[in-house]
């Protein structure tokens, strides 16, 4: 297999960012949603915490991701495909890069707000993009949460179309993306 | 007769009052609060984040050239902690933290002052939060110091756990260190 990404199929390095970044976000979701339900405890500290730098990792990644994006071809859709399924296709994968930035933006933002800065993993602390203040602290967790929301809505329209493409429509969409 | 022994009261008072009247008395300073801050750093998830004291007070009685005779009381009302993030702070006034319903206040005290360079200090005293007291150290300057008016900043490092400051499962210094750095900015106005 080759590191780059050809007409008919997706690289090493685009099949490892997919996939492992996925299992990264999913764990992220999982972890948002659970941990803002823990009452306060050093538990719930400990887990902000984790969520916060790996957060952070995947912002590290998404930027890896645009270059290594900018420096490949795109597989082509099948040409049956009809266009609006194109359309959508093309639309899903736009807001995945959207949500892969605004997601830990927004968090960073609202950490910086909260007066609880970010360190990552202990190596080095993130600086505060605001100073801390209360009114943005509180808009910017609704904005995290609402863009966490929007990811699981695109996350499912994503699956929902590879699993439907795999059984369903039984074409290589799903199959190009696999080892 | 008379006159005589009212002479001899005299001198003899005078005489009483001779060595407080030889020493000029420490100067008594009063805190500008609106000029002055306590303010505390504690550490989460290997991040800092702080809070302050808005409301404290003292009796200062400090003179850089008679340290001997110096001595101050700062009283720290707890139930004014203050953090960027409200709910922050309405946590650290619970049984847990500082349980500010059966400990309302935080007491330093000290009379033990050196000079370790031209206008810095260590104020060597008693702290006491919620029922425990314990010796600490504080360093301060002098920033600015007139016949009316003075300046003083200063820092110390705590370890809350001494203090009983967390409680339960926050005792554990994992997910909230123990060291907490607290400074200070003292506006003096001349009594």
């Amino acid at each position: 297999m080759q590191l780059k990404n050809t007409e008919n199929s997706y690289g090493m390095v685009t099949l490892i960012l997919h996939w492992g970044m996925a299992v990264i976000i999913v764990a992220l979701l999982v972890l948002g949603l659970y941990m803002t339900r823990v009452p306060v405890s050093p538990l719930k500290f400990k887990l902000y915490g984790w969520h916060k730098e790996v957060g952070i990792l995947i912002l590290m990644l998404a930027m890896i991701r645009v270059v290594w994006w900018s420096a490949n071809i795109l597989p082509v859709l099948p040409a049956t495909l009809p266009r609006w399924q194109k359309m959508a296709a093309h639309a899903v994968h736009a807001a995945f890069y959207v949500f892969m930035f605004l997601l830990p933006l927004s968090g960073w933002l609202m950490s910086s707000a909260a007066g609880f800065p970010v360190s990552f993993f202990g190596w080095f602390l993130l600086p505060d993009l605001i100073t801390p203040h209360e009114g943005w602290r509180v808009l910017l967790s609704e904005t995290h949460e609402w863009l966490g929301y929007g990811l699981i809505a695109t996350f499912c329209a994503h699956v929902g179309a590879a699993l439907k493409h795999h059984f369903i429509n039984k074409d290589n969409i799903l199959r190009r993306m696999l080892p | 007769m008379r006159l005589f022994c009212f002479r001899v009261w005299i001198t003899v008072c005078l005489l009483l009052l001779l060595p407080s009247l030889g020493m000029a008395a420490v100067p008594a300073w009063q805190i500008d609060p609106s000029a002055s801050s306590i303010t505390f750093t504690g550490t989460q998830n290997n991040a800092p984040t702080s809070g302050k004291f808005k409301t404290f007070s003292g009796k200062i009685n400090f003179d850089p050239n008679q340290l001997a005779s110096s001595h101050v009381r700062i009283v720290v009302d707890m139930n004014s902690v203050s953090t960027s993030y409200a709910e922050v702070a309405n946590n650290l006034k619970t049984a847990d933290w500082f349980d500010t319903v059966h400990f309302p206040q935080a007491v330093f005290t000290t009379n033990t002052f050196h000079k370790t360079a031209a206008t810095a200090y260590t104020a060597q005293g008693m702290l006491q939060i919620r029922d425990k007291t314990v010796p600490i150290t504080l360093d301060f300057v002098v920033k600015e110091h007139s016949a009316t008016h003075a300046l003083v900043e200063g820092s110390t490092t705590l370890k809350r756990t001494a203090f009983g400051v967390g409680r339960g499962e926050w005792a554990s210094t994992d997910e909230v260190q123990d060291a907490v750095k607290v400074n200070f900015l003292l506006a003096l106005t001349k009594k």
